[in-house]
């Protein structure tokens, strides 16, 4: 099932402020190609970023057949909160990661949200 | 987080009663980037007051100490035309400082040709373009590379102008002001590249003519041949001032105190120096880094404190 | 684990079959499977739930450890601006070139059947975009945040292993549960209520069978009864015959003799015709060969 999509899923996205995407793409994450839709696999977005864009955006790296994971801002994630929360597919993987001026919450994290409600509080 | 951040927030505010009410109007949380933008501004706004009672030649002074600005800014914007960048987004990550008249028009050209003959015609860095670079470098150069070369050009020529133009006091300071910066420049350069494929021709373009590391030719050359840190701490061991910097950082940046804080701290000592003469236009100059190093040292301890790196935070350069 | 909907009543209804002695066996059988199989679900569900809790607590303890080392790589970036003395942002975006540095490469492992995708790092050293970025000051710096941000993502990749795995995992055990809960609750009586009506339907058939056994021994009974009396008949009137010639002057005696006899024979048949319904176990006893 799943096995057989992985296995041209290379790349990693990211969407951030300028910090985060500034560390990922120095980690080399970044890719930058002619191909129409796959131009950029990473996106900056600021505090002035609409929630409209973020969603495109969210939409367009969670279609995207060669990203195996989307990491995604946790403050950028809690704009756009029910769609990930929604995101229930397994690829790509959605991580939430700190970024500089927001640090990690886990109470907010859709996965972790989905543990503790599984196994109540462990 | 929030509290800790309310917390220092609030301590940052007033400790800094230097700059006045500079962080009175933030009503969101205060971040680091916001406090360093404030800082920032400060600075533009005083160097743009003393600029604006300036006479020459002190005018002509200031308007090369704004050169090295233009210098990034326009390298901005000829890395935004080559990759297609929305003009206006660039315009705005430009340093304010090294802002001129004819900027927005460069960021309307859409080709590199176009902005080539830009540059070469309108901007006031158009010498340092002719002397070195032609059109076809511009493509076929790596960004950095260019950086280097005009700044080399760059600090020949302030170098030229300080001996030439000003008088006794000012020229004598200004001249080991700007030796050190090409000498800070030349290490740097070649460590830098001690992992990239640059040869050593390349590299001898990028070096600037002057400081003490360029007046020896012999030095100058084995650096820009050198392989390996190694060699470049034997190297370095000779030349005077600079030989106590590598005796502390084994490797890059390893130990608590790098190189380049090394280098910092003896600009700023050199700036310090500055402010000993009196009535000199190089205390504009010293001025200007020293607060520049002020905004970084600020930077740096609220960075410390929001990312909870308390054990970090005595890591800034303090001459003063 | 999770609270069950009560299972309506009409999923347990016995299925639409011939009852027949072949459906029953074929009956008998898909129980049997569908117990086997409920234990090996069970197990199956088992082992996943384990391994299942086992991913969970390590997303916890990772997605801690992601806060740290993120904060630590955020740092990093700091001391660069710090070194540089401004944002490199721009010019790190700039040079990104048309192949990623940072990869990752998708392996499979195998928890009981099911196949969970493992991430790992796959950085090719030949890339490096940022050589040149610093050179003129702050190159260590970059270099030194290049690494340390490596470090980060490939924390991150682990990361999202584990959680493509819980994602995954919790996809299997709810359709294992939901099959093993569906055999419980649902094959399994149902089942059971189909044998059960299977045997009440052969049941059935077993006393029509022998009700209509019943009756036909009946009948032979009548018509045994009916032969004897007719032989005692034809015996007496041999007899007669016999008393006859011995006696020839008591004749009238021996007719009146001979129709007597034969009322008495109706009136003894009727009586037995009431008797066999309501002894019907004293002859199933009885003649109970024939039946079975």
């Amino acid at each position: 099932m799943a096995s057989e999509a992985a296995k041209n899923r290379t790349i990693l996205a990211c969407m951030g402020d300028e910090d985060t995407i500034t560390g990922m793409l120095l980690a080399g994450i970044g890719q930058v190609t002619n191909e129409p839709g796959k131009e950029r696999n990473f996106q900056i977005c600021t505090d002035d970023t609409k929630s409209e864009e973020l969603l495109a955006k969210f939409e367009e790296f969670t279609t995207r057949d060669d990203i195996a994971i989307l990491l995604i801002n946790q403050h950028l994630a809690d704009v756009i909160r029910l769609e990930v929360d929604s995101f229930t597919a397994p690829f790509p993987a959605i991580l939430e990661i700190p970024s500089k001026d927001h640090p990690y919450d886990p109470e907010k994290d859709s996965v972790l949200r989905r543990v503790r409600r599984l196994f109540g509080d462990s | 987080m929030a509290d800790t951040s309310r917390g220092w927030s609030a301590d940052t505010r007033t400790r800094l009663s230097h700059y006045g009410n500079f962080l009175a109007d933030i009503n969101q949380t205060l971040s680091t980037s916001v406090i360093e933008q404030k800082l920032n501004k400060k600075l533009i706004e005083d160097f743009n007051y003393i600029k604006s009672q300036a006479t020459y030649p002190l005018s002509k002074f200031m308007d090369y100490i704004t050169y090295s600005y233009m210098i990034d800014n326009i390298l901005l914007i000829i890395t935004g035309t080559i990759h297609n960048r929305d003009k206006g987004e660039i315009l705005k990550k430009c340093n304010p400082l090294g802002w001129f008249d004819t900027l927005p028009t460069l960021s309307i050209t859409t080709d590199l040709n176009s902005l080539y003959e830009t540059v070469l015609i309108d901007t006031p860095l158009a010498k340092y373009f002719h002397n070195c670079l032609s059109i076809d470098d511009l493509d076929d150069l790596n960004i950095e590379i260019i950086r280097n070369i005009l700044y080399k050009e760059y600090l020949e020529d302030f170098y030229k102008f300080c001996l030439a133009e000003l008088p006794n006091p000012t020229d004598e300071i200004m001249e080991r002001l700007l030796s050190f910066e090409a000498d800070k420049r030349t290490i740097n350069i070649c460590i830098n590249s001690l992992d990239t494929d640059l040869s050593s021709d390349e590299k001898l373009k990028m070096l600037p003519s002057i400081g003490l590391l360029a007046s020896n030719d012999a030095i100058k050359y084995q650096l820009s041949e050198l392989s390996d840190l190694e060699n470049l701490k034997i190297l370095m061991s000779s030349v005077g001032p600079y030989k106590d910097f590598f005796n502390d950082s084994t490797s890059a940046g390893a130990t608590s105190k790098s190189l380049e804080d090394s280098f910092y701290e003896y600009e700023m000592n050199l700036n310090r120096n500055a402010f000993t003469q009196q009535f000199t236009y190089s205390t504009i100059w010293a001025f200007i880094k020293s607060k520049e190093q002020e905004i970084r040292n600020i930077t740096w301890i609220s960075e410390c404190i929001a990312q909870n790196q308390k054990d970090k935070i005595n890591n800034y350069i303090s001459v003063y | 684990m999770k609270i069950m909907k009560p299972i309506s009543r009409a999923l347990r209804r016995p299925e639409q079959v011939f009852p027949t002695r072949m459906t029953l066996g074929v009956m008998k059988g898909k129980l049997k499977g569908a117990q086997t199989g409920h234990s090996l679900l069970k197990r199956k569900s088992e082992a996943l739930t384990k391994r299942f809790r086992d991913i969970t607590k390590r997303i916890d303890d990772a997605k801690r450890k992601m806060g740290r080392v993120m904060q630590t790589a955020a740092f990093s970036l700091a001391e660069v601006s710090y070194a540089t003395g401004g944002n490199i942002g721009f010019q790190v975006q700039e040079s990104i070139s048309n192949n990623a540095r940072f990869k990752v490469k998708a392996r499979q492992e195998n928890v009981s059947g099911v196949y969970l995708p493992q991430f790992e790092a796959d950085i090719n050293e030949s890339i490096n975009d940022f050589r040149m970025t610093g050179l003129g000051r702050g190159g260590q710096q970059v270099q030194r945040a290049r690494e340390v941000y490596s470090k980060a993502v490939e924390t991150l990749v682990d990361l999202a292993s584990l959680q493509t795995a819980f994602v995954i995992l919790d996809d299997v055990i709810k359709v294992t549960n939901r099959r093993v809960n569906a055999i419980e609750h649902v094959i399994i009586p149902r089942t059971e209520n189909t044998i059960a009506y299977i045997n009440s339907e052969l049941d059935e058939l077993d006393r029509e069978e022998f009700y209509r056994l019943k009756k036909v021994q009946e009948k032979k009974q009548i018509a045994t009864a009916a032969a004897d009396a007719e032989m005692a008949a034809k015996k007496l009137r041999e007899e007669a015959e016999r008393l006859n010639e011995l006696e020839k002057h008591e004749t009238e005696d021996v007719e009146k003799l001979v129709v007597k006899s034969e009322e008495d024979k109706e009136d003894k048949g009727e009586a037995d015709q009431e008797k066999t319904v309501d002894t019907t176990e004293l002859v199933a006893e009885t003649e109970g060969d024939v039946i079975f």
